[in-house]
Protein backbone atom coordinates (compact mmCIF):
# COMPACT_ATOMS: atom_id res chain seq x y z
CA UNK A 1 0.00 0.00 0.00
CA UNK A 2 2.67 2.38 1.07
CA UNK A 3 4.59 1.79 -2.11
CA UNK A 4 1.74 2.48 -4.49
CA UNK A 5 0.96 5.62 -2.51
CA UNK A 6 4.50 6.75 -2.91
CA UNK A 7 4.38 6.08 -6.61
CA UNK A 8 1.17 8.05 -6.89
CA UNK A 9 2.86 10.96 -5.17
CA UNK A 10 5.85 10.82 -7.48
CA UNK A 11 3.44 10.81 -10.41
CA UNK A 12 1.82 13.92 -8.98
CA UNK A 13 5.23 15.54 -8.70
CA UNK A 14 6.08 14.75 -12.30
CA UNK A 15 2.74 16.01 -13.47
CA UNK A 16 3.43 19.15 -11.53
CA UNK A 17 6.70 19.60 -13.37
CA UNK A 18 5.01 19.84 -16.74
CA UNK A 19 1.57 21.08 -15.70
CA UNK A 20 1.80 24.80 -16.49
CA UNK A 21 3.32 24.22 -19.90
CA UNK A 22 0.13 22.41 -20.83
CA UNK A 23 -1.95 25.55 -20.53
CA UNK A 24 -1.51 28.91 -22.23
CA UNK A 25 -3.75 30.60 -19.70
CA UNK A 26 -1.64 32.87 -17.46
CA UNK A 27 -4.24 32.57 -14.70
CA UNK A 28 -3.62 28.87 -14.31
CA UNK A 29 0.11 29.26 -14.78
CA UNK A 30 0.13 31.75 -11.94
CA UNK A 31 -1.81 29.37 -9.74
CA UNK A 32 0.70 26.65 -10.55
CA UNK A 33 3.58 28.92 -9.52
CA UNK A 34 1.79 29.80 -6.28
CA UNK A 35 1.15 26.12 -5.58
CA UNK A 36 4.86 25.38 -5.76
CA UNK A 37 5.72 28.43 -3.68
CA UNK A 38 3.23 27.40 -1.00
CA UNK A 39 4.61 23.88 -1.15
CA UNK A 40 8.10 25.25 -0.38
CA UNK A 41 7.03 27.03 2.77
CA UNK A 42 4.73 24.19 3.88
CA UNK A 43 7.51 21.64 3.29
CA UNK A 44 9.92 23.86 5.20
CA UNK A 45 7.44 24.10 8.06
CA UNK A 46 7.11 20.32 7.91
CA UNK A 47 10.73 19.77 9.01
CA UNK A 48 10.14 21.22 12.46
CA UNK A 49 6.33 21.07 12.64
CA UNK A 50 5.83 17.68 11.04
CA UNK A 51 8.89 15.53 11.60
CA UNK A 52 9.94 16.99 14.93
CA UNK A 53 6.34 17.53 16.02
CA UNK A 54 6.94 21.10 17.20
CA UNK A 55 3.82 22.74 15.86
CA UNK A 56 4.80 26.31 15.08
CA UNK A 57 2.11 28.84 14.30
CA UNK A 58 4.72 31.54 13.97
CA UNK A 59 6.52 30.63 10.77
CA UNK A 60 5.20 33.79 9.17
CA UNK A 61 8.07 35.49 11.00
CA UNK A 62 10.55 33.68 8.76
CA UNK A 63 8.44 34.25 5.68
CA UNK A 64 8.17 37.96 6.49
CA UNK A 65 11.88 38.29 7.18
CA UNK A 66 12.67 36.75 3.81
CA UNK A 67 10.15 38.92 2.00
CA UNK A 68 11.29 42.10 3.68
CA UNK A 69 14.96 41.25 3.19
CA UNK A 70 14.36 40.98 -0.56
CA UNK A 71 12.53 44.25 -0.92
CA UNK A 72 14.79 46.09 1.54
CA UNK A 73 17.77 45.04 -0.56
CA UNK A 74 16.03 46.75 -3.45
CA UNK A 75 14.67 49.89 -1.78
CA UNK A 76 17.62 50.61 0.53
CA UNK A 77 20.59 49.26 -1.41
CA UNK A 78 19.34 49.34 -4.96
CA UNK A 79 20.17 45.65 -5.37
CA UNK A 80 18.02 43.15 -7.24
CA UNK A 81 15.44 41.82 -4.75
CA UNK A 82 16.73 38.26 -4.95
CA UNK A 83 20.06 39.52 -3.53
CA UNK A 84 18.19 40.02 -0.26
CA UNK A 85 17.42 36.32 -0.01
CA UNK A 86 20.79 35.32 1.51
CA UNK A 87 20.39 38.15 4.03
CA UNK A 88 16.94 36.85 4.88
CA UNK A 89 18.32 33.36 5.39
CA UNK A 90 21.10 34.75 7.56
CA UNK A 91 18.55 36.64 9.63
CA UNK A 92 16.48 33.46 9.95
CA UNK A 93 19.47 31.68 11.48
CA UNK A 94 19.94 34.46 14.02
CA UNK A 95 16.24 34.39 14.85
CA UNK A 96 16.22 30.59 15.21
CA UNK A 97 19.12 30.75 17.64
CA UNK A 98 17.55 33.52 19.72
CA UNK A 99 13.99 32.25 19.72
CA UNK A 100 14.58 28.50 19.52
CA UNK A 101 16.54 27.98 22.69
CA UNK A 102 14.05 29.51 25.13
CA UNK A 103 10.87 28.40 23.31
CA UNK A 104 12.04 24.79 23.04
CA UNK A 105 11.78 24.59 26.78
CA UNK A 106 8.05 24.64 26.18
CA UNK A 107 6.22 21.57 25.02
CA UNK A 108 3.09 20.91 23.02
CA UNK A 109 0.48 23.63 23.04
CA UNK A 110 2.65 25.95 25.06
CA UNK A 111 5.27 25.94 22.34
CA UNK A 112 2.60 26.66 19.72
CA UNK A 113 1.25 29.54 21.80
CA UNK A 114 4.70 31.03 22.21
CA UNK A 115 5.23 30.94 18.44
CA UNK A 116 1.91 32.73 17.86
CA UNK A 117 2.96 35.40 20.33
CA UNK A 118 6.33 35.87 18.62
CA UNK A 119 4.69 36.22 15.20
CA UNK A 120 2.11 38.68 16.49
CA UNK A 121 4.87 40.71 18.10
CA UNK A 122 6.89 40.74 14.87
CA UNK A 123 3.87 41.91 12.87
CA UNK A 124 3.27 44.73 15.35
CA UNK A 125 6.89 45.81 15.28
CA UNK A 126 7.06 45.92 11.49
CA UNK A 127 3.74 47.75 11.23
CA UNK A 128 5.07 50.49 13.47
CA UNK A 129 8.54 50.71 12.02
CA UNK A 130 8.63 53.51 9.48
CA UNK A 131 12.05 52.60 8.06
CA UNK A 132 10.70 49.33 6.63
CA UNK A 133 7.58 50.94 5.27
CA UNK A 134 5.35 50.69 8.33
CA UNK A 135 1.78 49.62 7.64
CA UNK A 136 2.14 50.43 3.93
CA UNK A 137 4.88 47.94 3.21
CA UNK A 138 7.52 47.85 0.48
CA UNK A 139 7.41 47.78 -3.30
CA UNK A 140 9.76 45.98 -5.65
CA UNK A 141 11.10 47.36 -8.94
CA UNK A 142 8.33 48.44 -11.33
CA UNK A 143 10.34 47.72 -14.48
CA UNK A 144 13.29 45.38 -14.78
CA UNK A 145 16.63 47.19 -14.64
CA UNK A 146 18.51 44.00 -15.40
CA UNK A 147 17.65 40.30 -15.76
CA UNK A 148 18.77 39.90 -12.15
CA UNK A 149 15.63 41.70 -11.04
CA UNK A 150 13.76 38.55 -12.04
CA UNK A 151 10.82 40.51 -13.34
CA UNK A 152 8.87 38.42 -15.82
CA UNK A 153 5.54 38.92 -17.46
CA UNK A 154 4.80 35.22 -17.66
CA UNK A 155 4.44 33.16 -14.46
CA UNK A 156 6.40 30.33 -16.07
CA UNK A 157 9.94 31.48 -15.17
CA UNK A 158 8.83 31.86 -11.54
CA UNK A 159 7.32 28.44 -11.70
CA UNK A 160 10.61 26.99 -12.88
CA UNK A 161 12.64 28.77 -10.18
CA UNK A 162 10.24 27.71 -7.43
CA UNK A 163 10.28 24.15 -8.68
CA UNK A 164 14.07 23.98 -8.43
CA UNK A 165 13.97 25.25 -4.85
CA UNK A 166 11.18 22.84 -3.95
CA UNK A 167 13.08 19.95 -5.46
CA UNK A 168 16.19 20.90 -3.49
CA UNK A 169 14.18 21.08 -0.27
CA UNK A 170 12.42 17.78 -0.87
CA UNK A 171 15.68 16.01 -1.70
CA UNK A 172 17.23 17.41 1.47
CA UNK A 173 14.18 16.33 3.47
CA UNK A 174 14.24 12.87 1.89
CA UNK A 175 17.88 12.40 2.81
CA UNK A 176 17.20 13.68 6.30
CA UNK A 177 14.24 11.34 6.68
CA UNK A 178 16.44 8.33 6.04
CA UNK A 179 19.33 9.48 8.21
CA UNK A 180 19.92 9.59 11.93
CA UNK A 181 18.51 13.11 12.07
CA UNK A 182 15.18 12.01 10.62
CA UNK A 183 14.88 9.22 13.17
CA UNK A 184 15.84 11.56 15.98
CA UNK A 185 13.33 14.20 14.93
CA UNK A 186 10.51 11.68 14.68
CA UNK A 187 11.47 10.26 18.07
CA UNK A 188 11.44 13.76 19.56
CA UNK A 189 8.06 14.37 17.98
CA UNK A 190 6.47 11.35 19.59
CA UNK A 191 8.07 11.42 23.03
CA UNK A 192 10.78 13.74 24.25
CA UNK A 193 11.69 11.99 27.50
CA UNK A 194 11.89 8.64 25.70
CA UNK A 195 14.06 10.14 22.95
CA UNK A 196 16.29 11.80 25.51
CA UNK A 197 16.65 8.53 27.40
CA UNK A 198 18.12 6.98 24.24
CA UNK A 199 20.84 9.61 24.13
CA UNK A 200 19.15 11.99 21.68
CA UNK A 201 20.36 15.56 22.30
CA UNK A 202 16.80 16.81 22.03
CA UNK A 203 17.27 20.57 22.04
CA UNK A 204 20.22 20.46 19.67
CA UNK A 205 18.28 18.47 17.08
CA UNK A 206 15.24 20.68 17.43
CA UNK A 207 17.50 23.63 16.77
CA UNK A 208 18.98 21.97 13.66
CA UNK A 209 15.45 21.35 12.41
CA UNK A 210 14.47 24.94 13.10
CA UNK A 211 17.53 26.22 11.21
CA UNK A 212 16.59 24.25 8.10
CA UNK A 213 12.92 25.01 8.43
CA UNK A 214 13.41 28.73 9.06
CA UNK A 215 15.96 29.18 6.28
CA UNK A 216 13.72 27.64 3.61
CA UNK A 217 10.69 29.54 4.87
CA UNK A 218 12.69 32.77 4.62
CA UNK A 219 13.72 31.82 1.11
CA UNK A 220 10.07 31.21 0.24
CA UNK A 221 9.30 34.69 1.58
CA UNK A 222 12.00 36.22 -0.61
CA UNK A 223 10.72 34.37 -3.68
CA UNK A 224 7.20 35.52 -2.92
CA UNK A 225 8.35 39.16 -2.72
CA UNK A 226 10.34 38.79 -5.94
CA UNK A 227 7.33 37.47 -7.82
CA UNK A 228 4.61 39.68 -6.33
CA UNK A 229 6.82 42.78 -6.06
CA UNK A 230 5.14 43.90 -2.90
CA UNK A 231 5.10 42.99 0.78
CA UNK A 232 3.32 44.48 3.78
CA UNK A 233 3.00 43.40 7.41
CA UNK A 234 -0.09 41.34 6.67
CA UNK A 235 1.18 39.43 3.63
CA UNK A 236 4.58 38.88 5.28
CA UNK A 237 3.94 38.45 8.98
CA UNK A 238 0.17 37.86 9.20
CA UNK A 239 -1.11 34.88 11.16
CA UNK A 240 -2.77 33.50 8.04
CA UNK A 241 0.64 33.07 6.43
CA UNK A 242 1.52 30.69 9.27
CA UNK A 243 -1.88 29.01 9.26
CA UNK A 244 -1.55 28.33 5.52
CA UNK A 245 1.65 26.37 6.09
CA UNK A 246 0.18 24.38 8.97
CA UNK A 247 -3.07 23.55 7.19
CA UNK A 248 -1.37 22.49 3.97
CA UNK A 249 1.05 20.22 5.78
CA UNK A 250 -1.67 18.82 8.02
CA UNK A 251 -4.04 18.16 5.12
CA UNK A 252 -1.49 16.34 3.01
CA UNK A 253 0.19 14.65 5.96
CA UNK A 254 2.53 16.35 8.40
CA UNK A 255 5.80 14.50 8.85
CA UNK A 256 5.61 12.91 5.40
CA UNK A 257 7.80 13.91 2.48
CA UNK A 258 5.09 14.82 -0.03
CA UNK A 259 2.29 15.71 2.39
CA UNK A 260 2.78 19.48 2.28
CA UNK A 261 2.99 19.43 -1.53
CA UNK A 262 -0.28 17.51 -1.77
CA UNK A 263 -1.86 19.97 0.64
CA UNK A 264 -0.66 22.89 -1.46
CA UNK A 265 -1.98 21.31 -4.66
CA UNK A 266 -5.42 21.07 -3.09
CA UNK A 267 -5.61 24.30 -1.14
CA UNK A 268 -3.93 26.95 -3.28
CA UNK A 269 -6.22 26.47 -6.30
CA UNK A 270 -9.16 26.48 -3.90
CA UNK A 271 -8.08 29.81 -2.44
CA UNK A 272 -7.21 31.37 -5.78
CA UNK A 273 -10.40 30.34 -7.53
CA UNK A 274 -12.65 31.48 -4.70
CA UNK A 275 -10.77 34.77 -4.69
CA UNK A 276 -11.24 35.12 -8.43
CA UNK A 277 -14.88 34.08 -8.33
CA UNK A 278 -15.94 36.12 -5.37
CA UNK A 279 -13.61 39.07 -5.86
CA UNK A 280 -12.07 41.08 -3.04
CA UNK A 281 -15.09 40.59 -0.82
CA UNK A 282 -14.63 36.84 -1.00
CA UNK A 283 -11.11 36.73 0.39
CA UNK A 284 -12.43 35.12 3.54
CA UNK A 285 -14.22 32.29 1.75
CA UNK A 286 -11.13 30.13 1.44
CA UNK A 287 -10.54 30.44 5.16
CA UNK A 288 -14.03 29.25 5.93
CA UNK A 289 -13.10 26.17 3.90
CA UNK A 290 -9.81 25.96 5.84
CA UNK A 291 -11.74 25.92 9.10
CA UNK A 292 -13.90 23.07 7.84
CA UNK A 293 -10.81 21.20 6.62
CA UNK A 294 -9.05 21.60 9.98
CA UNK A 295 -12.08 20.16 11.75
CA UNK A 296 -12.36 17.26 9.31
CA UNK A 297 -8.66 16.40 9.64
CA UNK A 298 -8.82 16.59 13.42
CA UNK A 299 -11.91 14.40 13.54
CA UNK A 300 -11.23 11.78 10.88
CA UNK A 301 -7.56 11.67 10.01
CA UNK A 302 -5.04 13.42 12.26
CA UNK A 303 -2.29 12.09 9.99
CA UNK A 304 -3.72 13.89 6.96
CA UNK A 305 -4.38 12.37 3.56
CA UNK A 306 -1.09 10.47 3.73
CA UNK A 307 -2.68 8.37 6.44
CA UNK A 308 -6.25 8.54 5.18
CA UNK A 309 -5.68 7.25 1.65
CA UNK A 310 -3.86 4.02 2.60
CA UNK A 311 -6.46 3.40 5.28
CA UNK A 312 -9.31 3.60 2.80
CA UNK A 313 -7.36 1.43 0.40
CA UNK A 314 -6.75 -1.13 3.16
CA UNK A 315 -10.44 -1.16 3.97
CA UNK A 316 -11.26 -1.85 0.34
CA UNK A 317 -8.88 -4.77 0.08
CA UNK A 318 -10.27 -6.11 3.35
CA UNK A 319 -13.74 -6.03 1.89
CA UNK A 320 -12.58 -7.64 -1.30
CA UNK A 321 -10.95 -10.47 0.63
CA UNK B 1 32.79 0.69 41.89
CA UNK B 2 30.59 1.10 38.82
CA UNK B 3 28.10 3.45 40.40
CA UNK B 4 28.20 5.31 43.66
CA UNK B 5 25.31 7.43 44.92
CA UNK B 6 25.91 9.26 48.20
CA UNK B 7 23.40 11.07 50.38
CA UNK B 8 20.80 11.57 47.67
CA UNK B 9 18.02 13.93 48.66
CA UNK B 10 15.24 14.92 46.30
CA UNK B 11 12.69 17.48 47.44
CA UNK B 12 9.44 18.42 45.75
CA UNK B 13 8.62 21.68 47.48
CA UNK B 14 9.04 20.84 51.14
CA UNK B 15 8.33 17.14 50.61
CA UNK B 16 11.38 14.91 50.81
CA UNK B 17 10.65 12.22 48.26
CA UNK B 18 14.14 10.81 48.71
CA UNK B 19 15.74 11.54 52.03
CA UNK B 20 19.40 10.64 52.10
CA UNK B 21 19.67 7.42 50.10
CA UNK B 22 22.97 5.67 49.30
CA UNK B 23 23.75 3.03 46.72
CA UNK B 24 26.94 1.44 45.55
CA UNK B 25 26.97 -0.94 42.63
CA UNK B 26 29.75 -3.25 41.58
CA UNK B 27 30.34 -4.33 38.00
CA UNK B 28 27.85 -6.95 36.77
CA UNK B 29 25.58 -6.86 39.79
CA UNK B 30 21.84 -7.29 39.50
CA UNK B 31 20.09 -5.49 42.31
CA UNK B 32 16.49 -4.73 43.13
CA UNK B 33 14.96 -1.55 44.46
CA UNK B 34 11.76 -2.35 46.26
CA UNK B 35 9.36 -0.64 48.58
CA UNK B 36 5.69 0.26 48.83
CA UNK B 37 4.16 2.75 46.43
CA UNK B 38 5.27 6.26 47.21
CA UNK B 39 8.41 5.07 49.00
CA UNK B 40 10.61 7.19 46.76
CA UNK B 41 12.23 4.39 44.83
CA UNK B 42 11.10 5.69 41.47
CA UNK B 43 12.30 9.17 42.31
CA UNK B 44 15.63 7.78 43.40
CA UNK B 45 15.73 5.78 40.19
CA UNK B 46 15.03 8.95 38.18
CA UNK B 47 17.93 10.64 39.94
CA UNK B 48 20.21 7.78 38.92
CA UNK B 49 19.02 8.00 35.32
CA UNK B 50 19.54 11.76 35.13
CA UNK B 51 15.83 12.35 34.66
CA UNK B 52 15.64 14.26 37.94
CA UNK B 53 18.41 16.27 39.52
CA UNK B 54 19.00 15.47 43.20
CA UNK B 55 18.54 18.37 45.60
CA UNK B 56 21.54 17.10 47.54
CA UNK B 57 24.12 14.38 47.17
CA UNK B 58 26.41 13.17 44.42
CA UNK B 59 26.28 10.33 41.92
CA UNK B 60 29.44 8.99 40.36
CA UNK B 61 29.39 6.62 37.43
CA UNK B 62 32.73 4.94 36.70
CA UNK B 63 34.43 7.62 38.72
CA UNK B 64 32.82 10.49 36.86
CA UNK B 65 30.46 12.90 38.59
CA UNK B 66 27.18 12.58 36.69
CA UNK B 67 24.91 14.19 39.29
CA UNK B 68 23.81 17.11 37.14
CA UNK B 69 24.16 15.61 33.68
CA UNK B 70 21.13 15.25 31.41
CA UNK B 71 19.54 11.88 30.83
CA UNK B 72 20.89 11.91 27.26
CA UNK B 73 24.39 12.37 28.65
CA UNK B 74 23.84 9.46 31.03
CA UNK B 75 22.90 7.25 28.12
CA UNK B 76 25.95 8.37 26.17
CA UNK B 77 28.13 7.36 29.13
CA UNK B 78 26.54 3.91 29.15
CA UNK B 79 23.77 4.30 31.71
CA UNK B 80 20.45 3.55 30.01
CA UNK B 81 16.95 3.22 31.38
CA UNK B 82 13.47 1.99 30.55
CA UNK B 83 10.17 3.55 31.57
CA UNK B 84 7.43 2.17 33.75
CA UNK B 85 4.88 3.22 31.12
CA UNK B 86 6.75 2.62 27.87
CA UNK B 87 6.35 5.33 25.26
CA UNK B 88 6.73 3.89 21.79
CA UNK B 89 7.59 6.16 18.89
CA UNK B 90 4.39 6.35 16.88
CA UNK B 91 4.51 6.08 13.15
CA UNK B 92 7.64 3.96 13.36
CA UNK B 93 8.04 0.23 13.03
CA UNK B 94 9.42 -1.84 15.87
CA UNK B 95 12.79 -1.97 14.10
CA UNK B 96 12.85 1.79 13.57
CA UNK B 97 12.12 2.31 17.26
CA UNK B 98 15.16 0.25 18.15
CA UNK B 99 17.22 2.05 15.50
CA UNK B 100 16.70 5.32 17.38
CA UNK B 101 18.67 3.77 20.22
CA UNK B 102 21.20 2.13 17.90
CA UNK B 103 22.03 5.43 16.19
CA UNK B 104 23.74 6.56 19.38
CA UNK B 105 26.81 4.39 18.72
CA UNK B 106 26.27 3.83 15.00
CA UNK B 107 25.59 7.07 13.12
CA UNK B 108 25.43 5.33 9.73
CA UNK B 109 21.98 4.03 8.89
CA UNK B 110 23.15 0.65 7.67
CA UNK B 111 25.10 -0.09 10.85
CA UNK B 112 22.24 1.14 13.03
CA UNK B 113 19.93 -1.23 11.19
CA UNK B 114 22.26 -4.15 11.76
CA UNK B 115 22.57 -3.31 15.44
CA UNK B 116 18.80 -3.01 15.74
CA UNK B 117 18.29 -6.41 14.10
CA UNK B 118 20.80 -7.99 16.43
CA UNK B 119 19.00 -6.54 19.46
CA UNK B 120 15.59 -7.56 18.09
CA UNK B 121 16.88 -11.09 17.71
CA UNK B 122 18.28 -11.08 21.25
CA UNK B 123 15.10 -9.72 22.80
CA UNK B 124 12.82 -12.02 20.83
CA UNK B 125 11.16 -9.26 18.84
CA UNK B 126 12.59 -10.21 15.44
CA UNK B 127 9.26 -11.53 14.20
CA UNK B 128 7.58 -8.20 14.95
CA UNK B 129 10.34 -6.04 13.44
CA UNK B 130 8.20 -4.72 10.59
CA UNK B 131 5.14 -4.18 12.73
CA UNK B 132 4.03 -0.73 13.73
CA UNK B 133 5.24 -0.23 17.29
CA UNK B 134 1.82 1.04 18.36
CA UNK B 135 0.36 -2.36 17.47
CA UNK B 136 2.27 -4.02 20.32
CA UNK B 137 0.54 -4.89 23.58
CA UNK B 138 1.84 -4.08 27.06
CA UNK B 139 4.31 -6.95 27.18
CA UNK B 140 5.59 -6.18 23.68
CA UNK B 141 5.96 -2.51 24.48
CA UNK B 142 7.93 -3.21 27.63
CA UNK B 143 10.13 -5.55 25.66
CA UNK B 144 10.57 -2.89 23.00
CA UNK B 145 11.53 -0.41 25.71
CA UNK B 146 14.24 -2.79 26.87
CA UNK B 147 15.37 -3.44 23.29
CA UNK B 148 15.69 0.26 22.57
CA UNK B 149 17.74 0.81 25.71
CA UNK B 150 19.94 -2.20 24.87
CA UNK B 151 20.58 -0.77 21.42
CA UNK B 152 22.41 2.12 23.08
CA UNK B 153 24.91 -0.51 24.33
CA UNK B 154 24.69 0.29 28.02
CA UNK B 155 27.05 -0.79 30.77
CA UNK B 156 24.36 -0.27 33.37
CA UNK B 157 20.69 -0.79 32.63
CA UNK B 158 17.99 0.68 34.86
CA UNK B 159 14.70 -1.19 34.51
CA UNK B 160 11.67 0.68 35.85
CA UNK B 161 8.96 -1.87 36.65
CA UNK B 162 9.72 -3.77 33.50
CA UNK B 163 7.61 -6.68 34.73
CA UNK B 164 4.61 -4.97 36.28
CA UNK B 165 1.31 -5.52 34.53
CA UNK B 166 2.37 -8.68 32.74
CA UNK B 167 0.59 -12.03 32.78
CA UNK B 168 2.47 -14.87 34.47
CA UNK B 169 3.54 -16.33 31.13
CA UNK B 170 4.76 -12.95 29.91
CA UNK B 171 6.52 -12.44 33.21
CA UNK B 172 8.46 -15.69 32.83
CA UNK B 173 9.62 -14.47 29.43
CA UNK B 174 10.60 -11.10 30.82
CA UNK B 175 12.52 -12.63 33.73
CA UNK B 176 14.39 -14.86 31.29
CA UNK B 177 15.22 -11.81 29.18
CA UNK B 178 16.56 -9.86 32.16
CA UNK B 179 18.70 -12.86 33.08
CA UNK B 180 20.05 -13.10 29.55
CA UNK B 181 20.93 -9.41 29.56
CA UNK B 182 22.69 -9.87 32.88
CA UNK B 183 24.57 -12.86 31.47
CA UNK B 184 25.95 -10.56 28.80
CA UNK B 185 27.81 -8.70 31.51
CA UNK B 186 25.45 -5.76 31.82
CA UNK B 187 24.84 -4.46 35.32
CA UNK B 188 21.16 -4.13 36.12
CA UNK B 189 19.06 -2.22 38.62
CA UNK B 190 15.44 -3.36 38.74
CA UNK B 191 12.71 -1.33 40.37
CA UNK B 192 9.86 -3.62 41.26
CA UNK B 193 7.17 -4.01 43.77
CA UNK B 194 6.49 -7.63 43.01
CA UNK B 195 8.49 -9.41 45.71
CA UNK B 196 8.54 -12.72 43.90
CA UNK B 197 10.29 -11.23 40.89
CA UNK B 198 12.96 -9.67 43.06
CA UNK B 199 13.46 -12.91 44.93
CA UNK B 200 14.18 -14.73 41.74
CA UNK B 201 16.24 -12.12 39.98
CA UNK B 202 18.55 -10.45 42.41
CA UNK B 203 20.97 -11.40 45.12
CA UNK B 204 20.82 -8.00 46.75
CA UNK B 205 17.90 -5.69 47.32
CA UNK B 206 17.46 -2.23 48.73
CA UNK B 207 14.18 -1.58 50.49
CA UNK B 208 12.84 1.94 50.37
CA UNK B 209 10.34 3.47 52.71
CA UNK B 210 9.51 7.14 53.12
CA UNK B 211 12.47 8.19 51.05
CA UNK B 212 15.05 6.19 52.97
CA UNK B 213 16.75 2.86 52.52
CA UNK B 214 15.43 0.90 55.51
CA UNK B 215 17.05 -2.42 54.69
CA UNK B 216 19.62 -3.89 52.36
CA UNK B 217 20.77 -7.41 51.74
CA UNK B 218 19.75 -10.76 50.30
CA UNK B 219 16.04 -10.92 49.39
CA UNK B 220 15.36 -13.74 51.84
CA UNK B 221 16.95 -11.86 54.76
CA UNK B 222 15.37 -8.59 53.89
CA UNK B 223 11.87 -10.02 53.81
CA UNK B 224 12.34 -11.27 57.36
CA UNK B 225 13.41 -7.84 58.55
CA UNK B 226 10.68 -6.56 60.90
CA UNK B 227 11.09 -2.99 59.63
CA UNK B 228 10.46 -4.19 56.11
CA UNK B 229 7.49 -6.29 57.10
CA UNK B 230 5.96 -3.36 58.87
CA UNK B 231 6.69 -0.84 56.17
CA UNK B 232 6.05 -2.89 53.12
CA UNK B 233 4.08 -6.02 53.71
CA UNK B 234 2.29 -4.74 56.77
CA UNK B 235 1.01 -1.80 54.91
CA UNK B 236 -0.42 -3.80 52.08
CA UNK B 237 -1.98 -6.36 54.43
CA UNK B 238 -3.92 -3.58 56.10
CA UNK B 239 -5.40 -2.90 52.71
CA UNK B 240 -4.64 0.76 52.63
CA UNK B 241 -5.45 2.51 49.38
CA UNK B 242 -2.48 2.80 47.10
CA UNK B 243 -0.62 6.04 47.33
CA UNK B 244 -0.55 7.93 44.09
CA UNK B 245 2.58 9.87 44.85
CA UNK B 246 4.94 7.56 43.09
CA UNK B 247 3.56 7.50 39.61
CA UNK B 248 3.46 11.27 39.67
CA UNK B 249 7.09 11.71 40.55
CA UNK B 250 8.87 13.01 37.46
Amino acid sequence: MRFSLRRALIAIALLLAIAPVLTQDAFYQRIAALVVLAAISASAWNVIGGYAGQVSFGHSVYFGIGGYAALLAFTKLGLPPIAGAPLGILASFVLSAIVGLPSFRLRGHYFSMATIAIAALAELLVTNWGYVGGAIGLMGPATPRSPADLLFRSPLPYYAIFLVVLAALLILTWRMERSRMGFYLRAIGSGEPAAESLGVPVRRYKLYALFISGAFTALAGSLYAVMIGFIDPDSGFGILVSVNMVVMAALGGAGTLFGPLVGAIILVPLEETTNAMLGGGGTGAAYVAYGVIIMLIARFSPGGLAQFVPRIAARKTERAA
Amino acid sequence: MLLEARGIVKMFGSFRAVDGADLTLAENELIGLIGPNGAGKSTFFNCLAGEARPTQGTIRFRGEDVTSLSSAAHTRLGLARTFQVPVVFEGMSVRENVMVGAFLRHPARRRAEEKADEVLEFTGLAAQAEMRATALGTAGRKRLGIARALATEPILLLLDEALAGLTSVEMEGAIALVERIHARGITIVVVEHIMEVIHRLSRRVLVFNQGRVIAEGAPADVTRDPAVIEAYLGRRAQGRPKSRGESHAP
